[in-house]
């Protein structure tokens, strides 16, 4: 027998063969997870099932937003095979060429990927194609959710929806390409409770997508979680009047519950019907919005800063009293004005001098002139800056100059100032007369309607805001975020509101700025307000809340170049408030005034340029002659 | 010498039939896993392949169960009749022959098609055994080597100019057997020389190749110049370098079929798109037409079923999807899943631990055939378990090589796995003729050698 050691070879070669085999194998499987993941693509169809996503309801259960389902007729081109196309073409009510260039279109994108045929069936085709459907193995009915509007305005508050972008796609793995999610308002701020959670069954394909059965048995199959309806805080009717009020005319109106900080009306206008960014017309809608010239897509209310004007005297007189600088029975000389050297800041003819509650009601602008100085020039700070950077800490305590963090997407801040801008505009050593504007709410100083409001709110409860919110409750367990619980307190003494809002009260009175804005039994507490600004006319702005105890709602309109306060803004909001306190919600007692709001028109009257934050501040300061 | 008396002294190697039944089974359980459908889910569906597998199974038991009877010397006897009524075989199928997936290796006997390549490699191992078995062989001699080497070059030519270039290839295992014989194993190193150059070229420049193999001969040459022969030996290995560069140059070019050279490509990692027009601006003695227009196309396809073999098996992971729960399996992804790409199904149902153990048992099973072959006692019998083990080895390198993408698409079968009655036929015959002259081998008296 002939031995030799080349057993031994053969069985090294053999071992060397499986060591490489099982390296491979391990690259293959467990090092390289590529592999994997195109496995899991390949192999397997993951069907999105959408959960219907939440309805929103206002205040009183009014229905707001919901859901539409939208049947699509698909089909595989690929798969079609000998069809009676006559029988399918009677039912869908076009003709044979119609159909047979639609499939050929599909069969171009894709042979092998379901594509539309027919889009949004009507009803009854829908019902018909059911009982046929069976014949026509390549096709089927895919249903989708669309948003449905109730209302034909109120589009900023209550948002839209948009296909996510790939941006977010690859943040937010959540959303899978195609899909949609809220893009601004409500559907935006409360996307993640209205979505629900998406279900899925995985299905095997084969190599042309044909469905082989479902994955693994369908374990790894889930159902669909309905998002959470929403209670808006919104008061559907007020907002509809609101928004008709509105009409041909640019501006603002924001109407908050001063006891919770609930948002009763948010009014943009121009507005624009939210339906029509749902469904097919939507991308075309989109651009025809974003080209308009009146930028109807702009949300004034939030991010619209307004110089407040005369408005503003309430929290300047809050300030100095809380800084010890102003009293109740403070009297101030106004002959026609603020003189101090060259400059004047110009005011209207009244008694003279004035008391506090009479300067509220009189608006005179030379008393807040004094006040603003004595603010800023208090002895008991080094400098102007140092009392500058105090009164903007008030201001901040009442949600002027930061967010309020409502919520709602894309909010401004407003502007007020820091000193670092005054020293590069009038030097190191600036000088309170350098401000004298922000006295009366002109110049460096901003508000959006929003913090217009949430100012009113603070005085109504007379020291306090609750974070302004356009949610009541969410879910079934009618859920409020526990922020919106938190009392922010404005840094003045209870005590100093009273003059005011002594003030406030006669200012829709005979004898007040807005004395013929009143209405019979509503013990309405207001300010009126009208803003010189560089784009045409004075801004019409009005503030206001009834009754002056317990106040039930507080309210900011602002009417772009709609003159003084008192001839836009306030009717309007006197008008919002009747309608918001009365029981019935059709009558006015001051017909006269809602006939002028309805068929006045001001969009005609001025070139109308969207307001931007920080523009030619300093154009304001010019020869100062503000009226009431 | 003894007489046989199949009552007495058999002793079959039950270790290696429990192996064969596993791997058998496997092969079963397997093919349903690739083959069946939603529709398709009854075992013996005989509509299906693996309903037939069933059956193939059935009728090779018989086989294996006649082989059995048989007296083992009916091997060593009919050696030669059995070879040369293949060759015939062969030869007749080059006329008449089905064609099937471009190779003409196909007879039809009613709806069962027979591939006689594949019986011919059991009976070139007959041949071989014989021929070695029955002369007093110490040394291969020239004349020795060069018959061997007959017995083996003659069905394979027949095998490959039936297009059948994987059958073909699997000849060249016998070498291996040679070369426990007694072949020098400077033959396996040239050979491997070869198949590196024949790579290189590919990949490279033909010039460079030329040029860097004339370096490092005349750095040889330098270094070692105080033997006179090594001028000589040096110039033998650069010219015959050379040449044989130029000749894979030629007959990649000219002789090799597209499908041919793809496969090739796609396995060096060449993109075929690009890889002629390169070539054609070389320095060559054979033109290559650069606008073959066919490539890109075709390209997709052959590296389609290694892209398509290597995520099935990355697709299982440590411990894989379970039996008949690959997705890509499921979803047919694969082409030729049940037969050549069999390996597939267990990379992806049974993961990188089930393919571990798949790889080592068979393996071990391979070994354990080399093993039983050199305790034979004569020499028929011995360079018959030498050929078995080696054409299974064989085949289980290129088929389990090229589903994991590290060697070329070759269409083996994974023998005892794959789908196919021919295959496992002649595998179980092969197989069992073997355990069948191992069980007999303490009734022979000790060759000589």
């Amino acid at each position: 027998m002939e031995r030799n050691g080349k057993l031994l070879v053969f069985f090294i070669v053999l071992s060397v063969i499986g060591v490489i085999f099982i390296t491979r194998l391990f690259f293959l499987q467990i090092v390289d997870t590529s592999n994997y993941y195109k496995a899991l693509a390949y192999g397997s169809n993951e069907i999105t099932i959408y959960p219907a996503r939440g309805t929103i309801v206002d205040r009183n259960g009014k229905l707001l937003v919901y859901n539409d389902a939208v049947y699509d007729l698909m089909a595989v081109p690929k798969n079609i095979k000998s069809i009676d196309k006559v029988k399918l073409c009677n039912v869908l009510q076009i003709d044979t060429i119609e159909l047979n260039t639609r499939i050929k279109k599909a069969s171009r994108y894709n042979a092998r990927e379901a594509s539309i045929i027919y889009k949004s069936l009507p009803f009854n085709i829908y019902s018909q194609l059911q009982e046929i459907l069976y014949d026509y193995p390549a096709f089927f009915i895919e249903t989708k959710i669309d948003r449905r509007y109730n209302i034909n305005g109120a589009a900023h508050l209550l948002g839209y929806m948009g296909e996510v972008s790939e941006k977010q796609l690859q943040v937010e793995k959540y959303y899978k390409p195609g899909d949609t999610k809220g893009v601004s308002g409500m559907e935006k701020s409360y996307e993640l409770y209205l979505r629900g959670k998406k279900g899925k069954r995985i299905v095997l394909v084969d190599k042309f997508s044909r469905q082989q059965g479902s994955f693994a048995g369908g374990k790894f199959d889930s159902m669909p979680v309905a998002g959470q309806n929403i209670i808006a805080s919104i008061d559907l009717n007020l907002q509809e009047y609101g928004e008709q009020l509105m009409k041909n005319k640019f501006g603002s109106i924001v109407a908050i519950e001063p006891a919770t900080g609930e948002v009763l009306s948010i009014v943009n206008s121009p507005n624009y019907d939210p339906n029509v960014l749902v469904g097919q017309s939507r991308n075309k809608n989109f651009s025809a919005l974003l080209l308009d010239p009146r930028k109807p897509l702009f949300n004034r209310a939030l991010k619209a800063p307004y110089p407040p004007g005369s408005t503003f005297k309430t929290v300047q007189a809050l300030i100095g009293q809380q800084e010890g600088v102003l009293f109740p029975d403070t009297r101030y000389p106004c002959h026609g004005g603020y003189h101090m050297g060259s400059l004047t800041v110009g005011c209207h003819s009244h008694a003279s001098p004035l008391d506090l509650e009479s300067s509220i009601q009189q608006s005179c602008n030379a008393y807040y002139c004094f006040v603003y100085r004595k603010i800023l020039d208090n002895p008991r700070y080094s400098s102007v800056q140092e009392a500058y950077i105090k009164w903007t800490q008030y201001l901040n305590s009442f949600g002027i100059g930061i967010k309020t963090e409502i919520d709602l997407p894309e909010e401004s801040p407003g502007i007020v100032k820091k000193t670092q801008y005054f020293e590069k505009v009038f030097g190191k050593n600036w000088r309170s007369s350098n401000v004298i504007s922000l006295s009366i709410g002109q110049g460096e100083i901003g508000l959006t309607p929003l913090q217009m409001a949430n100012v009113a709110t603070v005085i109504a409860n007379r020291g306090y805001y609750f974070t302004p919110h356009v949610v009541k409750a969410i879910g079934d367990e009618k859920l409020l975020p526990e922020k919106f619980k938190i009392k922010h307190k404005a840094l003045i003494d209870p005590t100093y509101y009273d003059s005011i809002i002594a003030g406030m009260a006669r200012v829709c009175k005979p004898g007040g700025t807005a004395g013929r804005t009143g209405i019979e039994g509503i013990a309405i507490c207001a300010k009126t307000g009208t803003a010189q600004n560089p784009h045409g006319a004075h801004h019409s702005i009005f503030i206001a809340f009834p009754p002056r105890d317990n106040p039930k709602i507080a309210i900011a309109v602002v009417v772009e170049n709609g003159g003084y306060g008192a001839d836009y803004a306030a009717p309007i909001a006197n008008l919002m408030i009747e309608r918001y306190l009365a029981t019935d919600k059709t009558k006015t007692t001051r017909q006269d005034m809602l006939d002028r709001m309805l068929n006045s028109n001001l969009v005609g009257s001025s070139i109308y340029d969207a307001p931007k934050p920080d523009s030619t501040l300093r154009k304001t300061l010019l020869p100062l002659t503000i009226k009431p | 010498m003894n007489y046989h008396r199949p009552e007495e002294n058999i002793r079959i190697d039950w270790l290696t039939v429990i192996i064969y039944i596993l791997i058998v089974s496997f092969g079963a359980m397997n093919i349903y896993s690739a083959n069946s459908t939603i529709d398709h889910t009854f075992i013996f569906d005989l509509t299906m392949e693996y309903g037939k597998q069933f059956l193939w199974i059935g009728v090779a038991a018989i086989i294996v169960f006649l082989i059995l009877l048989l007296d083992p010397k009916f091997f060593n006897f009919s050696g030669y009749g059995i070879y040369i009524i293949v060759i015939i075989m062969l030869l007749i199928l080059l006329g008449t022959g089905v064609i099937n997936k471009g190779a003409q290796a196909w007879f039809k006997i009613g709806s069962f098609k027979l591939q006689p390549s594949e019986f011919a490699k059991y009976a070139t191992s007959l041949a071989l055994a014989k021929y070695l078995g029955t002369f007093d062989v110490k040394f291969l001699g020239r004349k020795n080597i060069a018959i061997c080497f007959g017995i083996i070059l003659l069905p394979m030519a027949l095998t490959l100019a039936q297009n059948d270039t994987g059958s073909a290839l699997v000849f060249v295992s016998f070498f291996l057997v040679l070369y426990r014989e007694g072949l020098s194993g400077w033959y396996l190193v040239i050979g491997l020389y070869m198949a590196a150059l024949f790579v290189f070229t590919i990949l490279f420049p033909s010039l460079y190749l030329i040029f860097g193999i004339l370096l490092i001969c005349g750095a040889v040459f330098y270094f070692f110049k105080k033997y006179a022969q090594m001028l000589w030996l040096s110039l033998i290995v650069f010219f015959a370098s050379a040449i044989f560069i130029l000749s894979v140059d030629f007959i990649f070019a000219k002789v090799l079929q597209p499908h041919q050279q793809q496969r090739i490509l796609v396995t060096l990692n060449q993109d075929v798109a690009e890889y002629y027009p390169r070539k054609a601006k070389e320095f060559s003695l054979f033109k290559i037409d650069a606008n073959r227009k066919d490539k890109k196309a075709s390209k997709r396809d052959y590296s389609y079923n290694v892209r398509q073999s290597k995520i099935s098996i990355g697709a299982g992971r440590w411990v894989g999807n379970g039996f008949n729960n690959g997705t890509q399996t499921k979803a047919k992804l694969v082409p030729e899943q049940h037969t050549d790409f069999i390996f597939c199904t267990v990379g992806e149902e049974y993961g990188f631990i089930g393919s571990t153990l798949f790889v080592l048992v068979y393996i071990f099973f391979i070994g354990r055939l080399y093993y039983m072959a050199e305790r034979q006692k004569n020499v028929f019998s011995r360079v018959y378990g030498y050929c078995t083990a080696s054409v299974i080895f064989f085949h289980f390198f290129v088929n389990v090589g090229m589903a994991l993408g590290v060697l070329p698409v070759i269409g083996i079968p994974l023998p005892f796995m794959s789908y196919g009655g021919s295959s496992l036929f002649s595998f179980s015959m092969m197989l069992f003729t073997f355990l069948k002259l191992d069980a007999n081998r303490v009734n022979e008296i000790s060759s000589v050698y």
